[in-house]
């Protein structure tokens, strides 16, 4: 359960034995009001009862001394005397309609009764009072019966009256202590709700944020593999924590981001003093031979004996040979850096690639023949126009063919193109010799720039170790791809795919 | 200057090492010419020259590894070698010095300053 929905379901509960204590009072106040009225009825009707008592035995003592005054004396009455007489009666009989009003339920049966008979004595008494002159006058006035009836009734009700009173009394206390209990019982309660809830509140906070300080410290530390999990929690507390176990997800893949940017960063900077250094070595191993000719040159020509002409010659055709190696190290260096800069455009055109294949060929014929080798052209007849860069592909070929030739002696290449029947607009083309072949480890290697199959190949076939570097950048750039295989002493086939558009590849893509 | 002494140059690329003979010899050397790091040793063995000039991009043995055994045998230790390379980092200059070798010259050649070098070493 979250936070919010404890709290409020304990500040409910509160408040629900706090309007139970209210309730519990305005009850008890109102159960002892209702008591209380009844038990003064009941404690007036008791007293009423007793005057009643007292007025019937004084007005019975009265009649009775009367009645023997007439029977002796032929007493008469005066008006006065008479009408005080009456008055009396009227006085007890409205007492006892008093007495009416203070009896209900239980004790209006004894009422009725009370009034019954007192009614039928008090009547007799009147009658007795208004006859008394009257010459006839004969009336026995010791008979008691009607009035030990009425005693008798209005004893019977001031005991029923004094039972109702005392009931009600033990009504009273019942109700103090009932309220009296429920109130401590509730209001106890809600002190220990209060306080039980105090206690779990800052308890569980400091166990929560201890648990979110030790995440921070973990985080502070370095530790963003850290996840603050432990809080049980869908709230508030459980809400931060996963705010902060977000934020230390983010913040690792913010460092891990640059990180990776620095290690990047420093790969390239790496790559590029170790690019640094092969070209100085590259440019160095031609100007040897450049420099070193022509010192050896110049001094030859300071001595005394005489010049041997073709050998001069021939070391003047080293010297040129090398200056030239320079100028296409140099010019494959820029192109190189251009492809790796961005910088390398494309430029397309319709062009007719048995063309450009056949022009290379009759290039490199001169070298063919130096070497011994036989060249073999195949599948050129079919070939579509390409919307390609013409001199790009140009560089490609004449690369893959003087690479086969220089590594191949008295041997077969062969130049084989084909389109392709499960993807059209493509064009496959293979060049393939019978030279030394590469080990799969050379093979690895082999498009890696300044890589050469080992050292002695550069100083033994020449060559810079960028051409084929460039030609697999050449392929990519016009769409394509190129592949090699090969097999030590069988010699090697490297294959170019190339789109008939750039943008084919794209699409295929 | 420098007549009678020999010297071993252990160079791969055909080109380079034919100009280096000549140049040699031209100066007053005996030179004896070698391919690889393993034919310079088994030549330091049997000719005993008295300096190596050692490239070190060198098919079968490289010059690091061919310095490194020299001057673990006891029988070859004296001879000192120079390390001649196209590698003009100071970083490769450490690794010859680490191969071994007792000098370092970067080509292009210098060779005037090669010489002094070679007399230098073999003057002891």
């Amino acid at each position: 359960m979250s936070l919010r929905r404890q709290l409020t379901l304990s500040l409910v509960t509160i408040l629900v034995l706090f309007a139970v204590n209210v309730g519990t009072h305005l009850w008890g106040s109102y159960a002892r009001n209702e008591s209380m009225i009844a038990y003064r009825k009941s404690v007036s009707a008791a007293q009423l009862s007793t005057e009643i008592e007292q007025l019937l035995n004084d007005q019975r003592q009265q009649v009775l001394i009367l009645a023997t005054l007439r029977d002796t004396t032929e007493d008469q009455l005066e008006a006065a005397e008479l009408q005080q007489a009456e008055d009396a009666i009227f006085t007890i009989t409205g007492k006892i309609q008093e007495l009416e009003k203070l009896s209900d339920g239980i004790t209006e049966l004894n009422y009725e009764r009370l009034w019954e008979s007192s009614s039928h004595l008090l009547k007799r008494w009147l009658n007795f009072y208004r006859s008394y002159n009257n010459s006839t006058f004969d009336m026995d006035m010791n008979d008691p019966l009607l009035f030990l009836n009425a005693s008798q009734n209005l004893k019977e009700l001031e005991q029923q009256q004094a039972f109702l009173a005392g009931q009600r009394a033990e009504i009273i206390d019942y109700n103090i202590s009932l309220t009296d209990r429920i109130t401590i019982i509730a209001f106890f309660a809600s002190i220990f709700l209060t306080a039980s809830l105090g206690y779990y509140l800052v308890s569980y906070t400091n166990k929560s944020l201890k648990r979110l300080k030790k995440g921070t410290v973990q985080f502070g530390s370095g530790n963003l593999n850290y996840r603050i999990d432990d809080i049980d929690d869908t709230g508030e507390l459980g809400d931060l924590a996963d705010a902060f176990n977000e934020m230390s997800g983010k913040l690792r893949d913010a460092i891990n981001d640059a990180r990776k940017a620095k290690d990047d960063a420093n790969e390239a900077n790496e790559a590029k003093s170790i690019f640094l250094a092969n070209v100085s070595h590259e440019l160095r191993t031609p100007l040897n031979a450049i420099i070193g000719y022509s010192e050896m040159l110049h001094d030859e020509l300071g001595d005394k004996k005489e010049l041997d002409r073709p050998q001069f010659q021939q070391d003047l055709d080293i010297i040129i040979n090398s200056g030239r190696q320079l100028l296409t190290l140099i010019d494959d260096i820029l192109d190189l850096s251009k492809i790796e800069t961005g910088k390398m455009s494309l430029h397309r055109e319709m062009f007719n690639p048995t063309e450009i294949l056949k022009q290379a060929c009759e290039v490199l014929a001169p070298l063919l023949r130096s070497n011994n080798n036989v060249l073999q052209l195949g599948g050129l007849l079919d070939l579509p126009a390409l919307n390609n860069d013409a001199a790009k592909f140009r560089q490609i070929f004449t690369n893959l063919l003087s690479n086969a030739n220089k590594f191949t002696k008295d041997g077969y290449i062969s130049v084989n193109a084909r389109e392709l029947p499960e993807r059209p607009g493509w064009v496959e083309f293979a060049v393939r010799d019978t030279g030394i072949g590469m080990t799969s480890e050379q093979l690895s290697r082999v498009f890696d720039a300044f890589v050469q199959a080992d050292s002695s190949i550069s100083a033994n076939y020449g060559g810079t170790g960028l051409g084929l570097a460039i030609c697999r950048d050449f392929s990519a750039l016009m769409g394509g791809s190129i592949a090699v295989e090969s097999a030590v002493g069988v010699g090697s086939t490297f294959t170019v795919l190339l789109p008939f558009d750039p943008t084919l590849a794209l699409a295929d893509a | 200057m420098t007549s009678g002494k020999s010297v071993l140059l252990v160079e791969d690329n055909e080109l380079n090492r034919d100009m280096m003979v000549r140049r040699l010899q031209r100066a007053g050397l005996q030179v004896i010419a070698a391919g690889n790091g393993q034919q310079a040793l088994d030549i330091m063995h049997a000719q005993q020259p008295s300096i190596v000039l050692m490239d070190m991009n060198l098919p079968i043995l490289d010059g690091w590894a061919a310095s490194r055994r020299a001057k673990e045998d006891v029988l070859i230790r004296h001879i000192p070698i120079i390390a001649l390379t196209a590698h003009a980092t100071e970083a490769y200059r450490q690794y010859a010095f680490a191969a071994g070798c007792d000098d370092y010259a970067t080509k292009p050649v210098d060779f005037p300053g090669l010489l002094i070098k070679i007399k230098k070493l073999t003057r002891a």
